[in-house]
């Protein structure tokens, strides 16, 4: 689980550039169970059959008309099976290796630019995902302000600082659209549950205590363009207010009274917590920073989406694959979100993100667009473990990032996880509700805030 | 790691076992104990809650107090006393949170905070020893009560699941309560770097104190959500979690200042509001978890509520034993504070100026002790603190009256009795 099939095509296409060492290629496999690609003149499928023993490389391509496959047996991941996979694996690849070029297949370029669309179905664009639930979102800050009731003022003041109506709210909206989604696939009607609603003002209340809590621990003073909480009031009582409105949240969801839903969503908390002491610590093996920044996502910000995503489906009445389904999507979803989020960092500028940019590289953390730098630019990794405390390391490694196509593979990692996401939700009833989810994973790739 | 809650879980059935024997000796120790219990029960039927009442009660239990421990031990014995009935040494409880990877990769870090004056060096040191006021007592209250409430035939559990006459998920309450108890002194600990002083340490140190606390408190509080999630009942969760809520409130009322100290608003006039804010940081959860323990045994509305009561009262008992302490207390004399019972109380009888006289004390370069202290004693502000005292013990100790009798419910009132001491 540590890797989603699309990061591991990605690194799979950066092996046969010769971009990846091929130690990571197998831990990969071995971590994944299996993996495919496919594009539009080749499948490339890699996987180890733990029942059997066997790896198993197959591959086919329509311009050589057929499969090749080459089958390895071994009782152990001893070096010489190691040997032999990469073997085989040189021999397999080289065929279409030269086909083989993220550009030619996507057209990326088109993706990312704001002045033109690209092609696919005008169905999806009319969809605005945000009109699509306007009127549950607008009660959403009342709602939210309705469980922090409290007699004491200052409380009250504090914990209501965040739920003016400013923030994206994109936790809810994708919880509030996957509700919509499931009640029309498992034919119980088109609007949100009540119970439903709660999940997202939920999702939004832990969200925003754990901004609070991060805010102190990496010593933020400004947040979505205003004062931090802990700028403001200091940082004793904003981490209190923060478990306060933990507290309150768990109140609300304890309320919805359906276990399943609650334990769910108290398994986020856990993964938040873990994800931020993951953050604390980076890994001496260079192969293995980049699926430990991958977890880190996860269990920052994918698991809180995918969870709400699905905890809505559970209440939705959905099946036990489609839940998995909605948990899929949202997990996709959500590592797309932080990889744009994390690009973000690098090419916009802290006018229009309310926040102050290169921030991450400040506090030391080495996110995609410079682990993907590191690769071609071998420098970084000693300022990566150095956690970009010397002098001048945060200016070097912006220009390394921007020299490197770190940008650009981020953003390629993000495309596949979206596109993923639409898979996901592709086998859901149609309807407005699905549309705009699958449009929403579009539009996440052009955000600029 | 799990070689250790092995060997902790071994020791735990071991005095399980035990149990049985020591039961024997100890009821020995307790012989008088059946008559005195029978003359409670009179004394019940004859009167309701009348004050003359209340002290008499009050004397039957001081002495029987008296004859079962020592003087200053008396806690400690109380405690290891309660600790055999519910089957293993409580002080051990959050041990488990203790032994997590997590929490050992902040212990690590903790050596750099060694020198500096951050709060959550102290609050660390006080989960690995036993120190005066980290006995645990909350989650060893919660399995007594449990205990003496006995099984119920509508749980969702069956008997043979008891453990030394507990549920497993009443244990777990037991544990997360702790839990809970745990990580929010260890958030309250976290101080506002504006406001640091030279002699505290580097600045650089206190911010990466402040790290540790806020990491360290949000694992706890995370384990105790995701426990609290597994025992399944909705119900317990929301009481539990909105306890949490309340000591957070405790906060931001006008008794506690931005970093934390107590303070006295102008608007503070009378003992109610004393009693607000304490329900609020201390009373709220362990009322909540006793009350929960019944909920989870699935026992009636009404013994959930008796359960509340006790727990609220008996921190309403310790806690003003423990500002009498203060003063009656020589070495305890710096936990007098503005906020502490008896100075509230006097703040309701004396004048204006009186008042205003008393916090000139508190404000001088070195806080004048002696003066505070012997208008405090004059006034009858302590001796009325007593009084109130032995009456929420009273309280405590009769909302026990809809449990049959048993040694979990001896211990019980042992355990008010020893923590509410007034002497």
């Amino acid at each position: 689980m540590a890797l989603s099939n699309t990061t591991s095509c990605v690194l799979l296409e950066k092996w046969c550039k010769g971009k990846c060492t091929f130690n990571l290629l197998w831990k990969l496999t071995n971590a994944l169970g299996s993996t495919t690609y496919r594009s539009n003149n080749l499948e490339l499928s890699c996987g180890f059959h733990q029942a059997n023993n066997i790896k198993a490389l197959c591959y086919s391509s329509r311009q050589h008309r057929g499969n090749h496959c080459c089958n390895l047996h071994s009782t152990s991941k001893c070096s010489s099976l190691k040997r032999q996979w990469k073997h085989s694996l040189s021999i397999a690849l080289p065929v279409f290796v030269p086909s083989l070029s993220y550009y030619s297949i996507m057209p990326t370029k088109r993706k990312f630019s704001t002045s033109q669309k690209d092609e696919p179905d005008p169905s999806y664009l009319e969809i605005d995902p945000y009109k699509l639930v306007a009127e549950e979102m607008e009660g959403l800050a009342n709602d939210i302000k309705m469980c922090l009731k409290t007699e004491e003022p200052l409380l009250k003041t504090m914990s209501h600082y965040y739920f003016d109506g400013k923030g994206k709210t994109f936790r809810p909206l994708v919880s509030l659209l996957m509700s919509k989604a499931c009640n029309i696939s498992s034919n119980i009607g088109d609007s949100v549950l009540e119970k439903q609603k709660t999940v997202a003002i939920v999702a939004e209340m832990i969200h925003t205590a754990s901004l609070v809590h991060d805010d102190v621990i990496d010593a933020s003073d400004t947040r979505r363009g205003q004062s931090s909480l802990n700028k403001m009031y200091g940082q004793r009582r904003s981490i209190l207010v923060g478990d306060y409105i933990l507290s309150q949240a768990s109140i609300a969801l304890a309320r919805t009274g359906n276990p399943d839903v609650i334990t769910i969503l108290s398994s986020v908390l856990g993964d938040l917590v873990s994800g931020e002491f993951m953050q604390l610590g980076s890994k001496e093996d260079e192969n293995e920073r980049f699926s430990h920044y991958l977890k880190k996502t996860y269990k920052k910000t994918a698991s809180l989406i995918a969870n709400t995503c699905k905890a809505v489906a559970i209440l939705g009445q959905c099946d036990e694959e489609m839940s998995e389904l909605a948990y899929q999507y949202g997990k996709n979803l959500g590592i797309a979100f932080q990889l744009v989020d994390d690009l973000l960092d690098f090419i916009s500028s802290d006018m229009v993100m309310g926040k102050p940019t290169a921030a991450d590289l400040k506090l030391g953390l080495a996110t995609a667009p410079v682990l993907f730098a590191a690769q071609e630019y071998p420098d970084l990794h000693a300022m990566i473990m150095r956690r970009f405390t010397e002098e001048g390391d945060v200016e070097q490694a912006r220009y390394f990032v921007a020299k490197s196509d770190g940008v650009q593979q981020t953003k390629l990692l993000a495309l596949q996880h979206s596109k993923e996401a639409i898979k996901n939700v592709q086998d859901f009833a149609s309807s407005d509700a699905q549309r705009a989810l699958i449009h929403l994973a579009k539009i996440l790739l052009e955000r600029k805030k | 790691m799990y070689s250790l809650i092995y060997q902790l879980r071994m020791v735990s059935f071991e005095s399980a076992t035990k149990i049985v024997s020591f039961t024997r000796v100890y009821s020995k120790s307790l012989q008088t104990f059946p008559k005195c219990s029978s003359i409670k029960f009179q004394l019940n039927k004859l009167s309701s809650s009348s004050d003359k009442f209340q002290i008499c009660k009050y004397t039957f239990f001081r002495d029987y107090r008296v004859t079962t421990n020592e003087d200053k031990k008396s806690v400690s014995k109380a405690v290891s006393d309660a600790e055999k009935i519910v089957g293993y040494p409580t002080s051990f409880l959050s041990l488990r949170c203790l032994l997590s990877d997590e929490l050992s990769n902040i212990a690590l870090h903790m050596r750099k905070l060694v020198g500096t004056r951050h709060p959550l060096l102290k609050t660390a040191r006080g989960m690995v020893f036993d120190g005066k006021n980290n006995l645990q007592l909350r989650g060893l209250l919660v399995m007594l009560i449990s205990k003496a409430a006995g099984p119920n035939p509508q749980a969702p559990y069956t008997e043979q699941e008891m453990i030394s006459g507990v549920y497993p998920s009443q244990r777990s309450l037991a544990e997360i309560t702790e839990v809970i108890h745990t990580a929010s002194l260890i958030h309250k600990g976290v101080v506002n770097l504006a406001d640091i002083l030279p002699e505290d340490g580097p600045l650089s140190d206190m911010e990466f104190g402040n790290k540790m606390a806020v990491l360290s408190g949000d694992y706890l509080l995370s384990s105790a959500c995701i426990g609290l999630a597994k025992l399944g009942n909705p119900l317990v969760i929301e009481q539990v979690a909105s306890s949490i809520g309340d000591m957070m409130a405790a906060e931001f009322t006008p008794f506690t200042d931005a970093g934390g100290k107590s303070t006295v608003p102008e608007s503070c006039n009378s003992f109610s509001d004393w009693l607000k804010q304490t329900h609020l940081s201390f009373g709220s959860l362990l009322a909540r978890s006793c009350q929960s323990a019944m909920t989870l045994a699935g026992h009636s509305e009404d013994l959930g509520k008796m359960a509340f009561a006790f727990g609220e009262n008996t921190t309403y008992a310790h806690q003003l034993s423990k500002d009498i302490a203060a003063i009656t207390n020589q070495d305890e004399n710096p936990n007098l504070r503005p906020t502490s019972a008896p100075v509230v109380l006097y703040r309701e009888m004396a004048s204006l100026e009186e008042i205003n006289k008393m916090y000139t004390f508190w404000q001088e370069e070195k806080i004048n002790y002696k003066k505070i202290l012997s208008a405090l004693v004059d006034s009858g502000a302590v001796d009325k603190c007593k009084q109130l005292c032995l009456q929420y013990r009273n309280k405590a100790i009769s909302s026990l009256d809809c449990y049959t009798e048993s040694d979990a419910k001896v211990a019980l009132i042992n355990m008010v009795t020893a923590v509410s001491d007034v002497r």
